[in-house]
């Protein structure tokens, strides 16, 4: 296999920053009351700002494949590449802007650029892995020369009310359960992505892709962030989308009695990547961790220390807190801050992470800077 | 192998072991929240039988440990003293839920405990068998992670009081020194012994599979 290059990154955060005392002018009140669980959700992922794909009326004002768009144009105008180069892409997102057709249809469509090769990832968060795997593998094998990868998400629109409010009134109930207000207060918008090429840049830094290694744990775990279905049954399974949505079929919830699990498995397959010499600890100059929020970080520690795996905190990089948690395309939009910079030098190694709370995967990169 | 592979083999085996635990038909049923008193009745039983053996492996280990390494042997018999008379606490359980002394006395081993306990035995035969430090481990987990959230669970499930789930909130409470005993013991010098490392990760593979066949195997006697 071709050695392959991620030669440039491209984000795309729509509109301005949103502060947290703002988060419910966008999203808005769930019967019109405020949050209770908000303070606390907020005081547990430390997150500062987030970027909305709604305006304060909580219209949408972008798709999420133009925002998948507009950060392939981005790392486009930074990079060594022109848009006809790209013959292949992989979308990856947890949700698309629509049930048919294909996001990555979608995303080509939006960037008009001739017929090309695509695929589409629809998983969680670790979709932008799948997403990257996939077109490391393509341009490795010489399927084709450059490919671009994104990801993107626009799961505010779906933190609106009329999303809960039916449910509420079916069950009688006046506020939300704080397994589905988490996330209200945890996920927003934005798009990332990735060209990556067969060599590597001229004038400027690349980052070569050692090795990627995703692992589902499906086996052992039930959904534990899921949507679409509600008491085991799926929305479609309903008589109509009304009554799907009334039985809360339709919005997103987390369980975190099966997330505090999942966490030490996730620490299992670094550990078992370890052992298999390919991560060694030393050799890491920095670490990119989608962990979705500040309190799934201090659990991570403890473990690690015990295992002697812990990588100084002081090359953990991330932008969780300013940028806020964008899903698929977190991973990307930490990239992208991260390699221009100026903090990477020549020979550093990049250990990039990304779980999937899902229905557990987990997801590892190791990027060398060439 | 240095005590920092080790602990990661060693966490890796107790993941793995965790996350099935919770597809053995009993647990999956605790987790659903759809537990009976009868099943607690059977879990009791069924644990107790292994939980009588586990003073006398201990025993029967230390008493397998030679000279050079006498201060692991106090440290084996110390462990010895603070858990062998534990299977009472299961007696006193099952009794004050309207069980029978003699019938959870009589009860025989599973045909996993059997399996268990013979692993157990024969290994603590051995000379000088610190890879039994790898089932300490496995089972002092048990105590220590998954006990305590157990007995919450059955106490909420069944409405019982603390006094009825005491075997399994008394570990969930007590096992903390334990496993900083077993730190200080991987690092007492047993390491030096060839392939001592490798032993332990594997001992606690098969002791963690054991385990969970005893849970499997509930009332298959």
């Amino acid at each position: 296999m071709k050695e392959v290059f991620i030669n440039a990154l491209g984000a795309f955060l729509p509109s301005n920053p949103v502060k947290n005392t703002d988060i419910e002018n966008y999203i808005g009140k769930i019967n019109n009351q405020r949050s209770r669980n908000k303070a606390i959700i907020l005081k547990r992922n430390k997150i500062k700002n987030r970027y909305y794909a709604l305006d304060k009326n909580g219209n949408p004002q972008y798709s999420s494949a133009e925002m998948a768009a507009n950060a392939v144009k981005h790392a486009l105008q930074k990079s060594e590449i022109n848009m006809k180069d790209i013959s292949y892409l992989a979308a990856s997102s947890t949700l698309g802007d629509v049930l048919v057709p294909g996001h990555a249809s979608n995303i080509h469509g939006a960037l008009k650029l001739a017929p090309i090769e695509i695929a589409n990832f629809q998983s969680v968060c670790a979709s932008s892995i799948m997403a990257l795997k996939s077109a490391w593998l393509q341009v490795g094998s010489s399927e084709h020369n450059c490919a671009a990868v994104t990801g993107s998400e626009f799961a505010s629109r779906y933190f609106r009310p009329g999303f809960y409010e039916p449910y509420l009134t079916e069950t009688k109930q006046q506020t939300l359960p704080f397994e589905a207000d988490f996330l209200r207060f945890t996920l927003s918008d934005g798009a990332g992505a990735a060209l990556l090429e067969n060599k590597p840049n001229e004038r400027q830094l690349s980052l070569k892709i050692k090795w990627i290694d995703i692992r589902s744990y499906a086996d052992r775990f039930d959904a534990c962030m899921s949507a679409g279905e509600a008491n085991g049954k799926p929305w479609g399974n309903f008589n109509n989308p009304i009554e799907a949505t009334q039985s809360g079929a339709l919005f997103l919830k987390q369980d975190f009695k099966i997330l505090n699990n999942m966490i030490k498995i996730w620490v299992a397959h670094y550990l078992d990547l370890i052992d298999q010499r390919k991560i060694e600890i030393d050799k890491i100059d920095h670490l990119c961790s989608h962990y979705s929020s500040h309190s799934l970080r201090e659990e991570a520690i403890t473990l690690l220390d015990k295992a002697g795996a812990l990588i100084d905190e002081q090359k953990w990089f991330t932008n969780l807190y300013e940028k806020g948690n964008t899903g698929t395309a977190s991973i990307f939009i930490m990239l992208e801050e991260l390699f221009y910079s100026g903090k990477l030098e020549r020979g550093q190694n990049i250990l990039c992470h990304v779980p999937e709370s899902g229905r557990c995967v987990n997801g590892l990169m190791m990027l060398e800077v060439i | 192998m240095k005590s920092e592979d080790v602990m990661r083999g060693l966490i890796k085996v107790w993941t793995d072991f965790e996350t099935k635990l919770d597809q053995v038909p009993i647990i999956d049923k605790l987790n659903r929240g759809k537990f009976r008193l009868e099943d607690y009745k059977t879990l009791l039983i069924n644990h107790r039988q292994q939980v009588i053996e586990g003073g006398r492996w201990i025993a029967r280990a230390a008493s397998s440990i030679d000279e050079h390494y006498a201060e692991l042997r106090s440290q084996f018999l110390q462990h010895c003293i603070t858990e062998h008379k534990d299977y009472k606490m299961l007696e006193k359980n099952y009794v004050s839920i309207g069980g029978k002394l003699e019938d959870i006395q009589n009860a025989p081993k599973n045909t996993g405990s059997e399996a268990l306990n013979a692993f157990m035995f024969h290994k603590a035969s051995q000379p000088n068998p610190f890879d039994m430090l790898g089932a300490m481990f496995i089972i002092e987990g048990l105590g220590q992670n998954k006990a305590g959230g157990w007995g919450r669970a059955i106490m909420e499930q069944l409405d019982l009081s603390q006094e009825q789930v005491s075997f399994y909130i008394y570990h969930a409470e007590h096992d903390d020194e334990h496993m900083e005993e077993f730190d200080e013991a991987l690092n007492s010098g047993i390491l030096e012994i060839e392939n001592m490392g490798e032993q332990i990760i594997k001992t606690a593979k098969i002791t963690a599979r054991l385990y969970q066949l005893q849970l499997e195997e509930i009332d298959n006697v």
